[in-house]
């Protein structure tokens, strides 16, 4: 009960403290609640995205994300919070995906897209068979970050430091796992309890993300700043700090942009569109960074 | 009686009903640099996955107990992308640094990298990226991480495979160094025979799921090597058809033949590649 008064107490400061910037559009608390959502949200899925481009796992959050389609239909079927059956289907997701790589000699594309085409062709048939929620289901196509709540927000709050103790702890079994598994192991890193603890993590995040950004949009939110962020850095320190800075910005940017009333546009594309043109000018600048080296 | 880093008896493998290894027995000499040899799909790289316990099999690894727990091992490669920001003082913090490379490495950490790299001649690699080392550079720096965690039996799979040979040379050479002055036991998968029957202290020859051992000369015989390889290949002078000029098999100049006397018999050391 202390915890949670705690959070209440932490959001209300946060959100007056953005309050504080200068831009009319922050001075609605719908806007502050999204813009600090946004900003315990996307330094997650930036770090966890350096991760994914290392793991070579974008196709896996994609598999995710949707998963979060089918979880909502499951919701609707069992009468239960949508919020939670996504979550809990996401983590069986994820970690089934890991146990049918670790047990079978699948590959793990063709693994990922057998899950990915189940749960997508499982979510379309419970849609179909019941009228009236194709609508709902708009949400977690498109995401709309302005909906978020002080529930949301609570549990971004739990999720950001667990997160945070994760890469304090393992960041470095995480990337050795990526470079070469069997290396790791023979390093005395426990390799399946990195990999079941990372999947879990990323499936958390990324349920989180279809909330902000959509199932379309979110391996763009993952992947796109840790991809600018290899573009500028020459280091894997470099690339983690670059991937948060890149996403925070452009999730300030795009939020405020995205409620003038000259844009009107989706929050989460518009945040989107301004991650891809950030790796648009990282891409150019790479190449002139080369073009002097050499 | 020299002892052995680990003894290997009635090793059997089978992947979906396929023999791979059947009842292996082998010994690993401690301090020595051991190398399987083989043709492809031998099972060579399974008996070293079997040591490392990566592959289930039927039968007992007995390892000496000074040597459990310190063991290292050397991939072939790493699975990176065409390029990654990662530099090779990064990657070798990766293996033992418990801080996390976004906080940077500790003072302690640097020295420590600082140390492994002079000792595979990557001296001035700590900031570069590793995917811009070429093949031979970045076998160096899998093997100084490895290095890293003071193993006492080193376990390399093909390392200098695709290495050019001034790069391979090099790498054996620095393996050798490891084993004469830090006693360290190294077992290796190899193609390279000429190699081998130069640095190799004790050769397993994995041909047919079955094996044979000893010293290279015993083992890397014409004879045997026909058998395994189907091809004639003599690697010792004393293999070679001394009735003639040239050996009929392999072409090479026998040692009584009249060619120049450098040609012939040649007992120099060549010249050492490292820089």
């Amino acid at each position: 009960m202390g915890l949670l008064c705690l959070y209440v107490t932490m959001i209300d400061v946060l959100c007056s403290a953005i309050g504080l910037i200068p831009i009319d559009c922050l001075q609605h608390q719908f806007m502050q609640q999204a813009l600090l959502g946004l900003l315990l949200l996307v330094p997650m899925t930036a770090v966890l995205g350096v991760e994914v481009v290392h793991f070579r796992m974008a196709f896996f959050s994609d598999a995710i994300g949707h998963s979060a389609f089918a979880g909502v239909a499951l919701g609707l079927i069992l009468s239960l919070d949508p919020r939670f059956t996504m979550l809990a289907f996401g983590l069986l997701v994820g970690l089934g995906i890991i146990a049918l790589q670790r047990r079978s000699n699948i590959s793990s594309d063709l693994a990922i897209g057998v899950v990915f085409s189940a749960v997508v062709a499982f979510g379309l048939l419970v849609v179909s068979r019941t009228p009236g929620t194709a609508r709902n289901m708009q949400q977690f196509l498109f995401g709309d970050i302005l909906t978020i709540g002080p529930d949301e927000l609570r549990f971004l709050l739990c999720l950001l430091p667990m997160v945070f103790l994760v890469q304090l702890f393992g960041f470095n079994a995480l990337l050795s796992v990526a470079l070469n598994p069997v290396m790791a192991r023979a390093h005395g890193i426990h390799v399946a309890f990195w990999q079941y603890l990372f999947s879990a993590l990323l499936a958390a995040v990324v349920i989180f993300s279809v909330w902000a950004v959509g199932v379309l949009l979110v391996t763009a939110l993952l992947i796109v700043p840790a991809a600018c962020a290899r573009n500028i850095s020459r280091s894997l320190r470099g690339m983690f700090w670059w991937s948060i800075a890149l996403s925070m910005f452009s999730a300030f940017l795009g939020l405020v942009l995205s409620a003038q009333p000259w844009l009107s546009s989706a929050t989460g594309a518009t945040i989107i569109v301004i991650n891809c043109l950030f790796f648009v000018l990282s891409t150019l600048s790479g190449r002139c960074l080369k073009g002097r080296r050499a | 009686m020299a002892k052995n880093a680990l003894d290997l008896a009635h090793i059997f493998v089978e992947f979906s009903g396929n023999k791979v290894l059947s009842d292996v027995h082998a010994s690993i000499p401690e301090g020595g640099l051991t190398v399987f040899v083989g043709p492809n799909g031998a099972g060579k790289t399974t008996l070293l996955l079997c040591i490392m316990g990566e592959v289930p099999y039927r039968g007992e690894i007995r390892f000496h107990p000074d040597i459990r727990g310190y063991i290292g091992y050397v991939p072939q490669n790493l699975q990176t992308q065409t390029y990654t920001p990662i530099t090779c003082a990064e990657f070798l913090g990766m293996s033992f640094s418990r801080r996390p490379l976004w906080l940077g490495m500790s003072k302690a950490g640097r020295a420590a990298v600082a140390r492994v790299l002079g000792r595979v001649g990557m001296e001035h690699a700590e900031k570069r990226c590793i995917s811009e080392l070429s093949g031979g550079e970045m076998r160096r720096i899998l093997l100084a991480a490895a290095l890293l965690r003071s193993p006492r039996l080193l376990l390399l799979d093909e390392p200098a495979a695709g290495v050019d040979m001034r790069g391979e040379r090099l790498f054996w050479d620095i393996l050798d160094d490891l084993r004469t002055r830090e006693k360290i036991t190294i077992v290796m998968v190899s193609h390279n025979l000429s190699l081998t029957a130069h640095y190799a202290s004790h050769v397993i020859c994995v041909s047919r799921g079955r094996c044979m051992e000893g010293t290279p000369h015993a083992i890397l015989t014409a004879q045997n090597l026909m058998t395994i390889f189907g091809i004639p290949i003599h690697l010792y002078p004393d293999q070679c058809a001394l009735s003639h000029d040239l050996c009929p098999m392999c072409g090479a100049f026998s040692m009584g033949s009249d060619v120049p006397s450098e040609t012939a018999v040649c007992d120099c050391k060549p010249p050492s590649v490292r820089n």
